[in-house]
């Protein structure tokens, strides 16, 4: 049956044609247009768990850097006005370096007054030295007289009076100067109280206060510390455990942590204890008011020191991720 | 003979196309309306198909779909990673949120917060900016028919809006399935995503798991379950929960088998009428084939082949009127992600054969029949 232009017929030839191109058609927008919904790998690293603990029983928190001597926040006994700001954000300090310094001038008055009463005090001493030796000499002198009829009775009287007069006004004259020598020296406490000095050797951490700013004893602005300072070297992290899961915990194994946002840098990090309170989870979840009903075990993790402050990963307040190897199931 | 049976067939062609437009009529009826069915129904399932890493979806017990969850404490993320066999965990969080828009207007959205470092549960594309604009303050990620709701005719990146009394910035557009409800989604970070969902105890809705060994997903999540006490389903599972949740409670089964069903009935009524009618009205043809010596087995291969043309015919001129209606709507917001699941020509196929089956079978009984002689009559 030759082809012949012709014998063309629509709906034995054309129809049937068209039907079988729409059913290619079709299978090639069915197969294109079926969904992706094949299992991708997320673009950035999440957490995980460390080789070694993979397939070994292991419990997971998170928590928080802190400096190995928890964060301390260095208060004022004084208050007023700030003079001297001497650390910034940063800088290590020594035990006892002088960190800043409250308005002195009161106290020092007070010292430059103390001062003077000494001076004071020293010269009615001597005064009185003076008084008391010219009276014992008067009344040597007269009873050194053998004539009774020579001195008068009342002579030698008030001769004896005026001795022990000039005796008492020596002591009252040391007594002031021991008063004005303690308060000379309660001043110089003043003085020192208002220099705020380091209580431990760490770094300066935060500096929330100005020169010229005041500060009173009952915390600064919005209660904020004045300077937070604490040991650096090494840094801790206290990590949260749900109490649920801290049966199974090993005490004493290192912990495998990561800070957020760079979980493929891991470090081993080396137990040191486990916070003998169970405390309620305090979540960092930055919401103010935190309402809890999970409870939680801390433990305390060292980490290693930062060779440089390029490599320096952990940093005061950051959180992280753990990964610390349990006991067996029973 | 085939040929003879094809120009009988086609012979008379109004009865030829009120054949072939029957079998097109069904199958557009049966292929579109499953289709449309079938995408619907999965809408149940956009929230988990939109996470493409997570293996496993980990959640409080009575929590059922993804957004029919009860929140649970923030430590279960810490007790899932201590589940051996996971290779990650981070936390999800789904709630609803109401928004007020630069007009004052108000509107329910859902909040999805993900993973702060890792911005696992995110949507796989963006229609527009990059998954990194979340690490700029108060940003939000909006999903791309949620646009088109909220801010029709305009572009959504730079406007501002008040979440749980916080300012919230569109900074980015995600390329997502909507939901059965097509609520405007807004994305963000886990962190931020607490400021904005009004504070209730407990935050925490899903934690999403990657698997070591993905293939190994269901076993894992089996582990999960006993070894926390919370449930965990794999990412099929729990898609498959979003999908059984709209079944029971909605009655889209219900109407879109009846439709199905009234497909099926109008292609048999019209195919059968039309073929039964042919088949008489030839019959004497095919009396006259069999007093030229046709066996009954060449008359049935005839006949077989009738139906074969009208069938194919019909069949892809009414995938193609599917594919048409699917392709022309595919712009529209409603039917965005609808697909045509390579099963439901397949079953349409099916149907057709059906169809032509019995209406052929019923057809031939006459034909079988039929004595020579008929030809005289």
């Amino acid at each position: 049956m030759a082809f012949n232009l012709r014998n063309l017929s629509f709906s034995r030839q054309i129809l049937p044609v068209i039907a079988i191109v729409a059913l290619l058609l079709a299978a090639i927008f069915i197969v294109s247009g079926l969904p992706d919904r094949t299992l991708s790998e997320p673009e950035r690293d999440p957490p995980r768990a460390p080789e070694e603990l993979a397939d070994a029983p292991r419990v997971a928190g998170s928590g928080v850097v802190e400096p190995s001597s928890e964060l301390i926040q260095i208060g004022s006994a004084l208050s007023g006005l700030i003079t001297g700001l001497y650390v910034q954000p940063g800088d290590r300090v020594t035990q006892g370096q002088l960190l800043f310094t409250v308005d002195d001038r009161a106290a020092r008055a007070g010292l430059r007054e103390a001062e003077a009463a000494i001076g004071e005090a020293r010269a009615a001493i001597a005064e009185a030295q003076t008084a008391r030796s010219t009276a014992l000499r008067q009344l040597d002198l007269y009873r050194g007289v053998d004539d009774p009829a020579a001195v008068s009775r009342s002579e030698v009287i008030r001769a004896e009076g005026e001795a022990s007069a000039a005796g008492e006004r020596l002591s009252l004259a040391r007594a002031r100067l021991e008063a004005a020598q303690a308060r000379a020296a309660s001043a110089r406490t003043e003085i020192g109280r208002l220099s705020i000095r380091a209580p431990i050797a760490g770094e300066i951490l935060a500096v929330n206060i100005r020169k010229g700013e005041y500060v009173s004893t009952m915390g600064g602005g919005g209660s904020q510390p004045f300077i937070e300072m604490g040991q650096t070297q090494p840094l801790f992290v206290r990590i949260d455990i749900d109490e649920e899961q801290a049966a199974r915990l090993k005490l004493g194994a290192p912990a495998t942590v990561s800070p957020r946002g760079a979980s493929d840098r891991q470090v081993q990090a080396r137990f040191v204890r486990a916070e003998p309170l169970v405390v309620p989870k305090r979540s960092l979840t930055n919401s103010a008011a935190e309402r809890v009903d999970v409870r939680v075990l801390q433990v305390l993790y060292a980490l290693p020191d930062a060779n440089s402050e390029e490599e320096r990963l952990f940093r005061v307040g950051q959180q992280v991720d753990a990964y610390i190897p349990a006991v067996k199931a029973r | 003979m085939i040929w003879i049976a094809i120009r009988m067939l086609t012979g008379d062609a109004q009865k030829f196309y009120g054949l072939v437009f029957g079998i097109a009529f069904s199958t557009l009826l049966i292929t579109q309306q499953l289709t449309i069915f079938v995408n619907l129904i999965e809408r149940g399932a956009s929230g988990v198909y939109n996470v493409s890493s997570a293996d496993v979806w980990v959640m409080d017990p009575v929590s059922r779909t993804t957004d029919v969850a009860y929140a649970m404490p923030s430590t279960a993320l810490d007790k899932v990673r201590g589940v051996p066999g996971v290779e990650w965990a981070v936390p999800h969080l789904r709630a609803q949120a109401s928004v007020r828009t630069k007009d004052g207007d108000l509107e329910g959205v859902a909040v999805i917060g993900v993973d702060d470092a890792t911005l696992i549960g995110l949507p796989k594309a963006m229609v527009e900016g990059s998954p990194d604009v979340l690490s700029q303050p108060d940003s939000v990620i909006i999903d791309d028919v949620g646009t088109t709701r909220m801010f029709p005719d305009q572009s959504p990146i730079g406007e501002r809006l008040e979440l749980n009394d916080q300012r919230a910035v569109v900074r980015g557009i995600a390329d997502a399935i909507p939901s059965f409800t097509s609520t405007v989604v807004l994305y963000t970070k886990y962190s931020r995503a607490l400021n904005f969902v009004p504070g209730t105890r407990n935050r925490l809705s899903f934690v999403l798991v990657g698997a070591e060994d993905p293939a190994q997903a269901k076993a894992l999540s089996e582990r999960i379950e006993r070894e926390t006490g919370l449930k965990a389903q794999t990412r099929d599972e729990f898609a498959r929960d979003g999908v059984q949740f709209i079944i029971e409670n909605t009655g889209i089964p219900l109407n879109f088998g009846i439709t199905v069903a009234l497909g099926f009935i109008v292609g048999v009524a019209i195919v059968g009428l039309t073929f039964s009618l042919f088949i008489r009205d030839n019959i004497k043809q095919f009396g006259a084939l069999k007093a030229i010596g046709v066996t009954n087995r060449k008359i049935r291969r005839m006949v077989i082949a009738q139906a074969g043309l009208v069938g194919i015919t019909g069949y892809g001129l009414g995938v193609l009127g599917t594919i048409a209606f699917i392709w022309s709507f595919s712009a529209n917001p409603t039917f965005k992600g609808f697909y045509i699941p390579w099963q439901i020509p397949l079953i349409s196929l099916a149907a057709v054969a059906l169809i032509l089956a019995l209406t052929g079978w019923l057809a031939l009984r006459n034909v079988l029949k039929t004595e020579p002689a008929a030809v005289f009559r």
